[in-house]
């Protein structure tokens, strides 16, 4: 009889925990969120950055305006090193 | 960022320099070029002032979204690829193969 209660409490408890959680694919569409806006636009003015990075002996500093009238510029914004893409 | 170095030559042929940038550390980024063969810079936003200011920071992981913007020479952006569509550079590399035969 006791282990029936406590059956059907955790029942409850359970039934309340998945109607209260968002699906597992909104969530997961929202951890992507592939249709998230992004703050700059084609045609918009890039801001300017000075940025380091190593070339094996030296830290060299790269900013963006070395480049202006000389060069377009691929700015590959990636998550971290050593992931792919 | 392979993808990238597999097209560097075409993308230099168009006038166009390849930058990698994220929160690692420039150490960090080194090794992760040798490791990859990435001979383009990879540059170190440590902090993420500079991926704040884009816009593609993002506080979940703390860390930018996979994200490129084609800036001309004008500094105006030309062109940007999100998240998955952002590792293939085929668009950017034809993008900057015609603005070339434009010009």
């Amino acid at each position: 009889m006791k282990q029936r209660s406590v059956l059907t409490v955790l029942g409850a408890w359970l039934l309340v925990a998945a109607l209260l959680s968002p699906p597992l694919s909104q969530q997961l569409r929202a951890e992507n969120n592939p249709s998230a806006p992004v703050k700059l636009k084609i045609g918009d003015q890039a801001p300017d950055f000075k940025l380091k990075y190593f070339d094996g002996s030296d830290l060299k500093d790269v900013s963006l305006s070395q480049y202006r009238g000389k060069k377009n510029v691929v700015l590959a914004f990636y998550i971290f090193a050593f992931t792919g893409g | 960022m392979k993808a990238f170095q597999k097209n560097l030559q075409k993308l230099e042929a168009a006038d166009t320099q390849v930058l990698g940038v994220s929160m690692d550390s420039a150490f960090a980024n080194k090794a992760f070029a040798d490791s990859i063969g990435v001979t383009f810079p990879l540059l170190s936003d440590w902090g993420g002032d500079i991926t704040r200011q884009y816009g593609v920071y993002v506080d979940k992981y703390n860390a930018a979204r996979r994200i490129n913007f084609l800036i001309g020479k004008d500094g105006t952006i030309l062109a940007e690829q999100l998240d998955s569509a952002a590792i293939d550079p085929t668009k950017i590399v034809d993008a900057c193969e015609r603005k070339k035969l434009n010009r």
